[in-house]
């Protein structure tokens, strides 16, 4: 009776133990914030101007970098990754599926760090030679692609990490893709192609929209890695404070920012306007990450009534 | 007139015949992208990687530009942070995860602990490493008043604890009730039954989830910046700043020097190795489940 | 003699058909706030086997897993009345573990523990007695004999019990339960994921083990109750419609929804 008592009271702290995390997270956030909290208030995520030097913090420029790379990786990953998950449910030969599987995987397990020098030394170069400077030179007097994709080809910039991001959250959104699209019950899918209809429309009209609350779920938890990915959108942005219209200028984002200048932050002010970049990025990813959670939470009750 | 509609219903099908042609290229053009990521990666990784590699990584110490150096004290402080994280980080997330599965049904207060626990504990699992880092720079960099190797391996057991807690629960929860009924009926007290049928019904799992931890650790980045910082030599007391393989990685890659380019090139190769060695591990293990 | 009536507790039954070694009295469960059983009164008698039947809802595993509190693993789920066992309330027993160790269960799908044959049999051994290895193997031996699965699995005790058959699964099942000397055995439908023969010697092993044994089992199979069993409850909708010796149930049913139910008219 002790013990049980006991290892009950056991697994009642570990679990303290994560909410203490999580706890200590916010607050170490907001405590390590408040000199910039104080000095800029709520002018801080509205203002552009990244001056150290001055003492003047503006946040706006990495939260645009943040949120304009994800929206590139997010609109290249989701229908690419519903993409892999529908040729591996449906139409792959069924001893490639496995090994494909895996290999899409393997895309996941890849740390961030190997995307950003592999993104840095080979993809960059390539990326700018093959496709930024035919592109730039095709755009030159079309109006809004002007702006766009107009400007240098540096190779590294906005669009850049936003590629390498879509292809890190790729795995994501596939996995998630097939484990939704296996909840499909087959009566349905046979109902349809009992009628006569084609794969495309099997998919397109009964599987896939059976699964849209699921991939939304699983989109959004890719959204949330792909805001807060530090390492390979730091080598590949180009770490510009500054917001330009084109999409293959350099930038920086939230996470870029943090990793590079923290070791140099010398001034308290400083140092409180990076954590402060860090609450932000916190609200951000948490507001995205509890709406995933509750997307794919309602996808496992249905899977429990099924 | 019955010819004409009989035509009209040719052409019809014929183009959903297209479509769905189209759609099938589609998503093999899908497939055939995320494969060419991947061969475009390994490839440059092991073409940089293995020219160089040399036994010298393994026996001597990052050096300044020019002289020959190796990454002894990067690997040394890597595995040294990411065991320090997983000894400490693991059954504390075996406990928690446990707790969820086995104990949130109990009673009501402990369903509604359970489910804020449960929320709580996905978001950090995919909250940002550079934040959670933050966290630990405030609470013990800070204090201690330098960068250290502990400080390293609290940051990387941040990462650990979730992931483990979330595997753990997904595993517990896919043992059949009918075995801890069983367990009871034999008058096995409710802890008695988690240590010695759950668990053993689970263990391929849980194992698989702390393999996966590691194998996110070893390449983790971002927190290490704020936490071990680096450090030129090896160091054996982790109470200093500790060298780790991404930080290397990452401060020589963004260095204009040659030399100092390829080690961060074998450190990646490296780090790469041993975390596919790791998942793939990881995935036999949990086919051997299946 | 009335069928449904119960004797007095007091009173001494009949020698001819056991004293009750469980009372059930007044016995109604809630699983929420939906009632699943009615004032149940039943005796389960001393070396008898006593089956459960009624259609599926009827409460009959609801009410066997009333009798070793197992249905206290999940919330939401309470029990109202008596259960004596010789004499002591078994709802209000202090200690649930003690009490489930006296009463073994068998389930309808066989539920083998992730070890060894050998250690499968030991687990529930080992929970309450500490014995020399010699001992523990003449235990084991023992129980598995009695489940008439020794001559099967002999060679191969320290195999995983997972690697047995279904039939073997569920017998290794039965010498767990019996390994630990039970007073009572509780089998809920412990045949009906079972093939014809498997389920064939599991009823005759029944009726061996009711010489030492007080046998409750739960069953859908009307010709199993009147094979394996010593007295029958039939019940409806969460409440006990008839009660008697099997014989008499099954030749001379006093209720007509008793008759109708095992005419196959309904359930």
């Amino acid at each position: 009776m002790r013990s049980e008592v006991s290892f009950r009271w056991l697994g009642l702290s570990a679990a303290f133990v994560i909410t203490l995390i999580f706890a200590g997270v916010l607050t170490s956030l907001i405590a390590g914030s408040m000199p910039a909290l104080k000095a800029f208030g709520f002018g801080f995520i509205f203002d552009e101007t990244w001056r150290p030097t001055r003492e003047r913090f503006g946040a706006l420029g990495p939260i645009y970098g943040t949120l304009v790379t994800s929206l590139i990786a997010i609109l290249i990953a989701v229908p690419v990754g519903i993409g892999i998950a529908v040729f591996l449910t449906e139409f792959c030969p069924r001893t490639l599926r496995r090994p494909i599987g895996i290999a899409i995987e393997l895309l996941a397990g890849i740390p961030s760090i190997i995307y950003g020098i592999w993104g840095l030394f080979v993809f960059a170069p390539w990326f700018q030679l093959h496709i930024q400077e035919p592109v730039i030179s095709a755009v030159g007097n079309i109006p809004v692609l002007e702006t766009l994709f107009g400007g240098t080809p540096f190779g590294i910039g906005i669009f850049t990490a936003g590629l390498i991001l879509s292809i890190m959250i790729l795995p994501f959104i596939a996995a998630v893709t097939r484990d939704v699209l296996q909840t499909v019950p087959a009566v349905l899918k046979e109902a349809s192609y009992g009628l006569g209809a084609t794969s495309w429309e099997v998919m397109g009209r009964v599987s896939l929209p059976y699964c849209v609350s699921g991939m939304v779920g699983g989109a959004m938890l890719a959204l949330g890695r792909a805001l807060g990915e530090t390492m390979a959108v730091t080598f590949v942005i180009g770490n510009a404070h500054r917001i330009e219209p084109s999409l293959f200028a350099p930038g920086t984002s939230i996470s870029a920012t943090i990793a590079n200048e923290f070791a140099e932050a010398t001034s308290p002010l400083y140092t409180a306007a990076l954590i402060e970049m860090g609450l932000v990025l916190f609200a951000i990813t948490f507001v995205v990450l509890a709406g995933a959670q509750f997307m794919l939470r309602r996808l496992e009750t249905a899977k429990g009534h099924k | 007139m019955k010819k004409l509609t009989a035509s009209r219903g040719q052409v019809l099908y014929l183009r959903r015949r297209l479509a769905n042609f189209a759609f099938i290229l589609l998503s093999l053009a899908a497939a055939l992208f995320g494969l060419i990521w991947l061969g475009f990666i390994l490839y440059a990784l092991v073409k940089n990687g293995i020219t160089a590699l040399s036994p010298r990584l393994f026996s001597q110490d990052t050096a300044p530009p020019g002289s020959p150096g190796g990454l002894a004290n990067a690997i040394y402080g890597s595995f040294v942070m990411s065991m320090l994280a997983v000894l400490a980080g693991a059954p504390i997330g075996l406990l928690g995860g446990t707790y969820l599965a086995e104990y949130s049904r109990t009673s009501r207060s402990a369903h509604a602990l359970s489910f804020v626990v449960r929320f709580i504990n996905d978001i950090l699992l995919s909250a940002p490493s550079i934040v959670t880092g933050l966290f630990i720079y405030e609470f013990v960099v800070v204090p201690m008043g330098h960068f250290s190797g502990l400080a390293g391996a609290l940051s990387l057991m941040v990462i650990v604890i979730p992931v483990v807690a979330r595997t753990t629960e997904n595993m517990l929860l896919l043992v059949p009730d009918g075995l801890r009924e069983a367990a009871a009926a034999l008058g096995a007290p409710r802890n008695f039954i988690v240590k010695t049928i759950t668990w053993k019904a689970a263990k391929a799992g849980i194992i698989t989830g702390i393999l996966l931890a590691v194998a996110r650790i070893s390449g983790e980045t971002a927190p290490l910046l704020f936490t071990a910082l680096n450090n030129q030599f090896m160091s054996l007391n982790i109470a200093r700043p500790a060298a780790s393989l991404p930080v290397v990685i990452f401060q020589y890659a963004l260095s204009p020097y040659q030399d100092w380019h390829d080690l961060a090139w074998a450190g990646a190769f490296l780090v790469t190795a041993t975390v596919l060695t790791l998942s793939i591990i990881a995935r036999i293990l949990d086919k051997k489940r299946t | 003699m009335n069928a449904t009536a119960l004797e007095p507790r007091d009173a001494p039954a009949p020698t001819s058909s056991g004293n009750a070694k469980i009372d059930i009295r007044n016995l109604s469960f809630h699983y929420g706030a939906t009632r699943a059983l009615k004032n149940i009164s039943v005796p389960l008698r001393e070396y008898k086997v006593t089956a459960f039947i009624g259609p599926s809802g009827c409460g009959k595993s609801t009410l066997l897993r009333a009798v070793n509190r197992i249905f206290e693993l999940y919330p939401n789920q309470r029990a109202e009345g008596e259960i004596f066992m010789d004499g002591e309330d078994i709802l209000k027993a202090a200690d649930v573990n003690l009490l489930r160790a006296r009463i073994g269960m068998v389930f309808q799908k066989p539920t083998p523990f992730p070890m060894s044959i050998y250690n499968n049999i030991a687990y529930g051994i080992k929970l309450y007695e500490r014995l020399p290895r010699s001992e523990l193997d003449g235990r084991i031996e023992d129980a598995l004999k009695r489940a008439a699965l020794w001559s099967e699995v002999k060679d191969k005790l320290n195999t995983s019990g997972l690697s047995l058959s279904g039939g073997q699964q569920q017998r290794l099942c039965i010498a767990r339960s019996i390994a630990t000397r039970p007073e009572v055995i509780l089998m809920d439908e412990p045949c009906s994921a079972l093939d014809p023969i498997s389920t064939a010697k599991i009823e005759e092993l029944i009726g061996e083990l009711a010489a030492d044994y007080t046998i409750v089992i739960v069953t859908h199979n009307m010709q199993q109750a009147s094979r394996a069993s010593d007295y029958t409850v039939f019940m409806y909708l969460g409440e006990l419609v008839e009660y008697g010796e099997t014989e008499k149930i099954f030749t001379a049913p006093g209720k007509k929804q008793t008759e109708q139910y095992i005419t196959g008219r309904f359930g």
